[in-house]
């Protein structure tokens, strides 16, 4: 009994030192949450659909995002479509990094087979 | 892991969330209800009762989904933090609603012959505490939402070698 009298008068200690802080908390936590519950209260209590629309909304969406973005891999089914979508537009805007130039000057003569500029013959 | 892992997971989380958020004290409550009906002295109305098991399965559902969002999410994703901390904020709600309902302090009327007296069971302290301890969980969970947002790249990175 002694043990356990010593052991509520060193939690009470704590509790009367941390009080200042506790407090303040306690109260904003009980404001925001009867706020809440008011709020809930006067707008969505009387049906339980919308909850229950809610609860599947999260399911769905739920399964949805972890087809798409699983984690550890870049992505399945639906990822891996985007990904070929890109990879083909970019395949698309692609600029030729070698132009073809003239072998004797270095100008550029693209698809031509005499040069322009110094009438060389490329093959 | 997969996709199928990830949904097997939230599933089995979202069930267990519904057993102890819903099924358990909606069963427990509507036993109260016939005791009331049968005319057991309990000084709990019916109103009280219809509305806390409103109220119990209301905020349960969006509990269990939260749960189901958060637990079928990668680990240190940003969605799961996030989630993690709507179910907490939803919980606090949950808990907060035994108390305006009036389920946390429940009298029983006792009247045998000679004797009369009451019963009384009061567990608001008890979801005081609770919501202190949510309190630190809220301050846990934002802090989980910054840090994998800060270090969103190395986390996913990290995820993808393993």
């Amino acid at each position: 009994m002694g043990f356990l009298e010593v052991l509520a008068d060193i939690f009470g200690a704590i509790l009367i030192f941390l009080k200042p802080i506790i407090v303040p908390i306690g109260e904003w936590m009980v404001d925001w949450i009867t706020a809440s519950i008011e709020f809930l209260k006067q707008n969505f209590s009387s049906e339980l659909t919308i909850y229950i629309v809610i609860f599947i909304i999260l399911i769905v969406s739920g399964v949805i995002i972890n087809i798409i973005w699983p984690g550890d891999r870049p992505g399945t089914i639906f990822s891996k479509g985007l990904d070929k979508i890109e990879e083909k537009f970019e395949e698309k805007l692609a600029i030729p990094d070698e132009i073809r130039r003239c072998k004797d000057c270095g100008n550029p003569i693209g698809d031509s087979r005499v040069c322009p500029l110094c009438g060389a013959e490329n093959d | 892991m997969g996709p199928t892992i990830n949904i097997v997971k939230g599933t089995i989380f979202t069930v267990i969330y519904v057993c102890f958020t819903i099924i358990i004290p909606v069963v427990t409550f509507s036993l109260l209800r016939e005791y009331v009906v049968e005319g057991l002295p309990l000084d709990f109305t019916q109103e009280d009762l219809n509305n806390i098991i409103f109220w119990v399965t209301a905020l349960g559902l969006v509990i269990s989904g939260c749960a189901f969002f958060t637990h079928s999410s990668p680990k240190q994703s940003i969605r799961r933090g996030t989630f993690a901390l709507i179910q907490v904020l939803v919980n606090c709600l949950y808990l907060w609603s035994y108390k305006f309902s009036g389920a946390t302090e429940i009298i029983f009327d006792l009247d045998m012959g000679d004797t009369s007296g009451f019963l009384s069971l009061n567990l608001q302290q008890m979801v005081l505490v609770y919501l202190g301890i949510y309190f630190l969980t809220i301050i846990l969970k934002l802090y989980d939402v910054i840090d994998f947002t800060i270090n969103r790249e190395k986390i996913r990175n990290d995820r993808m070698k393993e």
